[in-house]
């Protein structure tokens, strides 16, 4: 993917630039808010990596002023500042998602990806990978046709997995989207529910469709 | 420290003093003209009144007794030792007894000119008998004379008067000056440094204290604000001396040792750098919540709702420790108040209740009204907190020595405490519960809007 960074730190902006050219994206990096506006209207890009406090003109105006302008880019914020406000303003503005720094690599490239998933078209009714699929206005859940019980919080969860399909989620972005908290609880909430969702999802049919990756988070995939 | 004192006659006291002093003027000036006028028309008609029962007299006289009464009656007054009355009994143009030489035979209120300048003759003229002219008056200088006495003492009043406002203007400005200048000294002083200076309050509950109050008051908010922030930098320099120094020592031995252990090292630098990240967050949250800029986005909340909520998120973990979480509601509540920061308090509770307990412990969490406001319970049937420790556990990095070994830095309860302040609510331990239990008492919800 081609992603446009706009980050004033240069260490920060070098090591996010080299890290995610590790894995194969392309990236480039203004040091501006001026020069970051003018790039991103350009619109080749398929997600923005946006400093919150930049010289210039601030994270905050720059994605208000792109989305008044209309370019739908995706946009993951960075920023150092912790407050829940913060990051409401930041998502009011027209960011798709908030990062705090630091942060860990694997967050920053688990939340591009999934930022860039959300771009495409319409809102689906149904989700499906491999045989399990989810119809999301009767909020029901079926395997190889049998139907799953889930709970409504398993069912967010799963829910938040499908639109992820194939690609990784971490802890953080669960604790954030399927339960509303934002901040690190002391006991293994997400470990627990997805054990639990697993054994509903997964057990007792042929293939694991649930994967922890270890110190990284979850991804959901049929291979 | 000095600053430019303000002039006294600059001050808003003196210069409504100056107003006042001048409508008292312009009233005294009003009222002493009003009575001026009113005296003489009063004095001048008690002259022609007396006038008028001289002549009633001499008429009497006259029809009684002839001229010579009326000549009788002339000296008889002529004799009082008042000698400011004037006579005069006339026939043709012939006086005939009085203390007036003859003239014009006018009847009715005749003004003449007086003996001597300023003293005018006022009286009243008739015929008491056929042909026989008679006339009764009194110098006018005694009408003046009250004048002038009425004059002076209205301009010692006035004197007097614009004396009391000047001082009294001084006096007041003064005073106001001197509790003034005590506000602007306060407030240099808190310039200055020193932030527990306050405004004095005299008691009397007048506007300057009112206003000495508010200051005071949003002085102590302030103050307390920024006590917050010196404490949340002292106790994250305090609690994070010991992992920054830990992660330097582990950092240091890997450099040293062999290469085996690295990997080890580094995956630990890291473990403590989140642990650090995690401390900070967690310092940075309770300063942000107790800042109440939060209060702005409170939306009305289901209580009865959320807790099954938690109960729904919390219980496969209980379950998991082999701990029981049930729901107990007596009665529904609606407030108004942040989701996600209310989440993190019950979580905080919740947390607690599930880590410090042994398995097999019930956890209940219940919403009851107690004086008709909403009250939320996360209470446990686990072994307790002995009560002395009550009031500690809602301090900053305080942990028992028996959680010591679980996860978490301390700060759990205060910040539920600085949510439920948020949010106007109590929060306590249950007193006298089995267990442990705490309570977060919201304030009664106002008539709906």
């Amino acid at each position: 993917m081609k992603l446009l960074l706009i980050e004033d730190d240069p260490e920060t902006a070098g090591h996010i630039v080299h890290a995610l050219a590790g894995h194969g994206h392309a990236v480039e990096s203004v040091d501006n808010g001026t020069d970051g506006l003018a790039r991103a209207r350009c619109g080749d890009h398929a997600a923005l990596i946006v400093d919150r406090m930049l010289p210039g003109m601030d994270g905050l105006s720059l994605v208000r002023q792109l989305r008044a302008e209309g370019h739908q880019t995706p946009v993951l914020f960075l920023t150092t500042m912790s407050g829940l406000d913060d990051r409401v303003e930041g998502l009011e503005g027209g960011a798709d998602d908030y990062l705090v720094k630091p942060f860990a690599f694997a967050e920053l490239l688990a939340r591009v990806n999934a930022i860039t998933r959300r771009a495409d078209g319409a809102e689906p009714t149904r989700l499906r990978l491999a045989d399990l699929e989810i119809d999301l206005i009767r909020r029901t859940a079926t395997r190889d046709g049998k139907a799953i019980e889930l709970q409504p919080q398993e069912f967010r969860l799963l829910e938040f997995l499908l639109r992820n399909a194939g690609r990784v989620v971490t802890r953080t972005m669960l604790l954030e989207n399927v339960w509303d908290l934002h901040f690190d609880p002391r006991t293994n909430i997400v470990e627990t529910h997805l054990s639990r969702l697993r054994s509903k999802v997964d057990r007792g049919f042929g293939t694991e469709l649930i994967h922890t990756l270890r110190g990284v988070g979850y991804v959901l995939r049929a291979d | 420290m000095s600053f430019a004192r303000i002039r006294l006659w600059k001050t808003e006291g003196f210069r409504l003093s100056a107003i006042y002093a001048g409508a008292f003027a312009l009233s005294v000036l009003a009222m002493g003209t009003v009575v001026l006028l009113i005296t003489e028309q009063t004095l001048r008609d008690q002259v022609i009144q007396y006038s008028r029962a001289d002549l009633a007299a001499m008429k009497d006289g006259y029809r009684t007794e002839g001229e010579d009464e009326v000549r009788e009656v002339i000296q008889q007054r002529m004799a009082l030792p008042d000698a400011s009355d004037y006579f005069l009994m006339q026939r043709d143009k012939t006086a005939m007894a009085g203390n007036l030489p003859a003239m014009a035979q006018r009847t009715g209120v005749v003004s003449l000119p007086g003996l001597q300048p300023g003293h005018d003759i006022l009286g009243v003229g008739a015929f008491v008998g056929p042909g026989l002219y008679a006339f009764s008056g009194s110098d006018t200088f005694r009408v003046h004379a009250s004048e002038h006495r009425i004059i002076v003492a209205l301009l010692w009043l006035f004197i007097a008067g614009i004396a009391i406002a000047v001082l009294g203007g001084a006096l007041v400005s003064r005073s106001f000056l001197r509790r003034t200048d005590a506000m602007a000294r306060a407030c240099h002083a808190i310039m200055d440094g020193d932030m527990k200076a306050r405004i004095p309050v005299r008691g009397s509950g007048d506007e300057l204290d009112r206003l000495a109050d508010a200051i005071n008051t949003m002085l102590d908010r302030i103050a307390g604000l920024m006590e917050n922030l010196r404490q949340v930098s002292n106790d994250i320099a305090h609690d994070l001396r010991t992992p920054v120094s830990q992660l330097r020592q582990g950092l240091e031995r890997a450099k040293d040792g062999p290469g085996s252990g690295y990997a080890q090292a580094l995956e630990t630098a890291i473990e403590r750098t989140d642990g650090i990240l995690a401390l900070f967050a967690a310092m940075l949250r309770i300063a942000e919540i107790e800042g109440g800029k939060r209060r702005a986005a409170f939306a009305n909340l289901d209580l009865a709702a959320l807790l099954h909520h938690m109960r729904e998120l919390f219980a496969p973990v209980a379950e998991a420790a082999d701990h029981s979480l049930a729901v107990d509601i007596t009665q529904d509540a609606e407030i108004r108040g942040d989701r996600a920061l209310l989440i993190q308090l019950l979580s905080n509770l919740i947390e607690n209740a599930i880590l410090h307990t042994p398995s097999g412990t019930h956890i209940v969490l219940s919403l009851t009204q107690i004086d008709g406001r909403p009250a939320l319970t996360v209470a446990d049937d686990g072994p307790g907190v002995p009560a002395e420790e009550h009031a500690k556990l809602f301090q900053r990095l305080y942990r028992r020595e028996a959680s010591r070994t679980h996860p978490g830095h301390g700060l759990g309860l205060s910040t539920a405490q600085a949510i439920a302040d948020l949010h106007g609510a109590r929060i306590d331990v249950v007193p006298g519960a089995p267990g442990f239990g705490v309570r977060v008492l919201f304030p009664a919800r106002k008539s709906p809007d």
